[in-house]
């Protein structure tokens, strides 16, 4: 309570000064009338003891003075008086003011922005009930991971195993046209199996969660639809549970809405029960892209729930040996499935950036030191003059603090918009980012880790400053201690430049890696090449034939259209994976089938995509479904497969008998599917031609079609031609994902190039504050030594040797940074292996030449101040105090 | 906050045990405590006003004594200073450390 009461008085006191002043004196008024009572009880006059009282209290101007100190005012006067002063300091000094703040709040923003992201990403728990207990399953075959679960499969085990509390199939990436309103459009959706909200502990805002009489094939349809569409769509209509909408030319009924935020993997606007489509998943050695996640029973662990499950599926086995040979079931938690991807780049930034700190701080520990030192006369002068030792340490910490706090409060703004910032530069899905804003406890650490920092390294000069021996310090000038003898500011710079090497040996890794992703040849041309998708809702398969006939004859006749064509799959999009059969070799084992990347493609597709042709022929307009079925293969297939046989004129087949079988024709290019980081072992790929889809299939093949144009103008300039001939043609048809190529390559190395750019970012902000430590350290080291070189160019000493001895002192401390900086390099960059591309994570190059540019760096850092002190005319450096 | 002076350190407590000690017998005001001292000390310290007052707002922050304006005996207007539970505590504490110190000077003079 001490505090509270001193605090209080004090606030009164700066406050109410008048108020606290008139208690006092009337305090000391009645004091003396009270003697003077006393005086005359003693038989003085009136007078007499009136002046005799008064006589005896003494001076009442420097009592009230000295009571009034004591009650507060003093001290709220002083720090305002410290306050202005060092606001004058500051001024006076706008270089050391200007890095100082700089450093902090670089130091705090940065520091903030990336943790706050981190947090939100990786630390903070999923937004569901017990997320501890959720684990996502998937199937293996013969130990490769699939990432995918047949359907049934799911639904036998679903039924027969004991560790599970619940579990729900999920399906992301299913696309609907939202129809029968003023303004068609395209939502993405989810389906997911009964009873999937409640799993993950999420009450729907309104409505209710699918029941499991709606997740059976034959079931009324029913929907739930995400807080954003129906905000979006439906104005926040509490009434719009109950409702019809269109989807796919299907009515749905809408059973609830999720809760605002709602996330789980991929956004959806709407989710389906699952089992209403069962009959598209019903193939069990499928690999349909389903995930499940489950809630684990009490003490259940994701281990025992593995071993578990696994019985079942040994079981699935024996009962389906076509498809179940060796497939099994593998458990990750959610978490590590949701964030695996991202964990590595974000905790690499949090290292960097947590360097950029440490840098940070040592940098404003060593300005506050150096200014410390070069303040010694101005302390001495003030304590000759009177001030006491705890003022003058209370005026340094003023300015230090005041520092900090300018500091900090740049800081806050930088890791405000910081944080959008990163967020917007995130490659997109990753999960839980929209809700990554500015995370207080993080910047009150950074904020206190900063401001301690300050306050450390400026009470320590303060404290000395305030010790010093007066006579000595006066008499003795600056001409302290040379920069050798201070083993604390040569430690900050060494361990500066080491952590700068670090921060720049880990961006040039990426740097490099990104240069030769970006050389890899993805196999086509990307330039002016537009790509848009539709999903075309027909079942009569020659409208749906004729309708892209048309509308690749139409674009075609438009100026600044080169080539058109259409195709199901595209490189670094989604893709097909199935297996094939090359006729006339023996038949693998199950599980050991080939596969490989089909795309299915129009004749035009090769031109448009710029895929060069090796041997054979492409499509041509004379292949039809009249004439023989024909295939083109990659020169990985080829070589994979037909090694030095010819590979034109052998057939291949989809499915192992009484399937039709393509005659090869062609073997064009590989091309990159996933991305353009390549794999060690290229997967085949085959196209099959689209004019040859059987005419009763053609409706089910075309819920995801490509239609591609190259250009020979900007892409994006014919997107409304191109969108209006599709109007003409069908004006319900909705059309989304346009994209040039190029944007689609962009965004494939979105993430790569993110991780590089912010590294970099930091990076080079820690060189700039490794090179401001050395300025500033040589440039008090030299003006030090001032006098000590003045004195040897009297004795004789050449400029080039002062040039040399300062130098020569500065870059012997860089060196060591280096040394110490190129060992913690090999160590760390070990860590960032599975980030780099085509580059080795001891890399020499990089070692060597960013080694060198730290030198260089210093060499001029040291080189400035250097300067100054050969030009140093021996006269004035000896007379200089 | 440290002060430079332990000599004035030293002083300084004995002035605030005097006031509290004083004030023990019951509520006074500013002038009284310099008579109570007086007397308790059979007139042989005198307290100056100059450093009573800080004294009293230092231990009045302190929370040892209480201020409150009030009317004396003969009807008067004053600040009375009453000692807090605090305060006796206090009292209690810098009168042990007082006998400590007397008896280890005495046995001091005794060694000789």
């Amino acid at each position: 309570m001490k505090w509270f009461n001193t605090l209080v008085a004090r606030i009164r006191a700066l406050l109410g000064r008048d108020v606290v002043l008139q208690d006092i004196d009337e305090e000391l008024r009645t004091h003396i009338e009270m003697e003077a009572e006393a005086n005359r009880e003693l038989g003085m006059t009136p007078e007499e003891a009136r002046l005799s009282a008064a006589r005896s209290f003494g001076n009442v101007g420097s009592i009230r003075d000295l009571a009034y100190e004591v009650r507060g005012g003093g001290l709220m006067e002083t720090l305002w008086q410290d306050l202005r002063y060092s606001g004058r300091m500051l001024l006076k000094h706008p270089g050391f003011t200007l890095i100082a703040v700089l450093t902090l709040t670089l130091g705090i923003g940065a520091n903030t922005a990336i943790f706050s992201i981190v947090n939100a990403v990786l630390l903070r728990p999923f937004p569901y009930q017990a997320p501890e207990q959720l684990v996502m399953l998937a199937e293996s075959v013969s130990g490769q991971r699939n990432g995918s679960v047949s359907y049934p499969n799911f639904v036998d085990w679903r039924a027969q195993n004991n560790v599970f509390e619940s579990v729900s199939a999920v399906r992301w990436n299913e696309s609907y046209n939202f129809t029968g309103v003023d303004e068609p459009e395209r939502l993405q959706g989810r389906l997911v199996s009964a009873g999937f909200f409640s799993l993950l502990g999420v009450k729907p805002l309104l409505g209710r969660d699918f029941v499991a009489e709606e997740d059976r094939p034959g079931a009324t349809p029913a929907v739930i639809i995400s807080h954003g569409f129906w905000t979006r769509r439906f104005g926040n209509d509490q009434s719009v549970v109950g409702k019809q909408i269109t989807l796919n030319n299907q009515g749905y009924t809408v059973v609830g809405v999720t809760p605002p935020g709602f996330q789980f993997g991929l956004d959806a606007d709407v989710t389906m029960p699952i089992g209403l489509s069962a009959e598209r998943f019903k193939a069990r050695g499928a690999d349909p892209g389903i995930a499940v996640v489950g809630r684990l029973k009490p003490n259940v662990s994701q281990q025992q729930a593995e071993t578990e499950t696994n019985v079942i599926y040994s079981r699935l086995e024996q009962q389906y040996p076509e498809s179940n040979t060796a497939r099994r079931a593998y458990l990750t938690s959610l978490h590590e499935n949701f964030v695996g991807d991202v964990r590595q780049p974000l905790l690499i930034l949090l290292g960097s950036v947590g360097l950029v700190l440490l840098i940070a701080c040592a940098n404003v520990a060593n300005l506050l030191l150096v200014r410390a030192s070069t303040r010694r006369r101005e302390m001495s002068v003030r304590v000759a003059l009177g001030a006491n030792r705890w003022r003058i340490i209370r005026q340094l910490l003023t300015e230090s603090l005041m520092l900090a706090v300018i500091g900090a409060v740049l800081g806050i703004l930088l890791a405000h918009w910081g944080t959008s910032f990163i967020a917007s530069q995130l490659p997109a899905g990753i999960p839980r980012l929209n809700e990554a804003s500015v995370d207080v406890s993080v910047l009150v650490f950074t904020l206190g880790v900063s401001v301690v920092t300050g306050l450390l390294f400026g009470l320590a000069p303060a404290l000395q400053a305030s010790r010093l021996n007066l006579t000595e310090a006066l008499k003795e000038g600056d001409r302290g201690s040379s920069g050798g003898r201070q083993p604390l500011r040569s430690l900050l710079v060494i361990g500066e430049v080491a952590l700068t090497l670090t921060l720049l040996v880990g961006a040039g890794l990426l740097i490099q890696s990104f240069r030769r992703v970006l050389q890899v040849d993805p196999g086509f041309d990307p330039q002016n090449l537009l790509t848009m998708q539709v999903s075309v809702n027909n079942t009569d398969g020659h409208q749906v034939a004729a309708f892209f006939d048309q509308w690749q004859e139409r674009v075609r006749r438009l100026p600044g259209v080169k080539a058109t064509a259409v195709s199901n799959g595209l490189p670094l999009g989604v893709v097909n994976h199935p297996v094939f059969f090359i006729e006339g070799r023996p038949r693998p084992e199950n599980g050991k089938e080939l596969s490989g990347i089909r795309y299915t493609v129009s004749p035009g597709y090769f031109d448009t995509m710029g895929i060069a042709l090796i041997r054979g022929r492409v499509f041509t307009a004379q292949d039809t479904r009249d004439t023989p079925l024909v295939a083109i293969i990659d020169e990985a297939l080829a070589q994979q497969h037909f090694q030095s046989e010819d590979p034109i004129g052998k057939r291949i087949t989809q499915s192992s008998s009484g399937s039709p079988s393509y005659e090869i024709v062609g073997v064009v290019r590989h091309v990159e599917q996933d991305n353009l980081e390549g794999q060690s072992e290229r997967p085949s790929q085959f196209y099959l031609n689209f004019n040859q889809i059987p005419i009763n299939r053609l409706p089910t093949q075309v819920r995801r079609i490509n239609l591609l144009t190259r250009t020979g103008v900007e892409p994006s300039s014919l997107v409304p031609a191109l969108r209006e001939q599709i109007a003409g043609l069908n004006k319900d048809q909705a059309v989304f994902n346009v994209r040039t190529m190029e944007d689609i390559v962009a965004q494939s190395i979105a993430p790569r190039r993110f991780s590089m750019m912010l590294l970099g970012i930091f990076a080079i902000v820690a060189l700039a504050l490794a090179s401001i430590g050395i300025y500033g350290m040589m440039s008090y080291a030299v003006a030090q030594r001032t006098r000590e070189i003045g004195l040897r160019m009297t004795l004789g000493a050449q400029s080039g040797n002062v040039l040399r001895l300062v130098i020569g002192h500065g870059m012997k401390l860089a060196l060591v940074g280096v040394a110490l900086g190129l060992v913690a390099s090999l160590a760390l960059t070990r860590t960032m292996k599975t980030l780099l591309f085509g580059v080795s994570a001891t890399d020499p190059l990089t070692f060597i030449s960013i080694a060198l540019l730290l030198a260089v760096v210093a060499l001029l850092a040291c080189w400035v101040p250097a300067r100054r002190a050969a030009k140093v005319d021996p006269i004035v450096a000896l007379r200089y105090e | 906050m440290a002060n430079p002076n332990p000599k004035a350190d030293l002083l300084q407590g004995t002035l605030d045990m005097l006031i509290l000690k004083a004030l023990s017998l019951g509520p006074l005001h500013g002038y009284g405590v310099i008579q109570r001292i007086r007397r308790m000390s059979d007139e042989m310290l005198t307290v100056e006003q100059g450093a009573l007052y800080p004294a009293l707002y230092r231990i009045e922050l302190k929370g040892w004594v209480s201020a409150k304006w009030g009317e004396n005996e003969t009807g008067r207007r004053a600040k009375f200073y009453k000692l807090t539970r605090a305060g006796q505590k206090q009292l209690r504490v810098e009168e042990e450390s007082w006998d400590r110190l007397a008896l280890v000077v005495a046995k001091m003079r005794e060694a000789t």
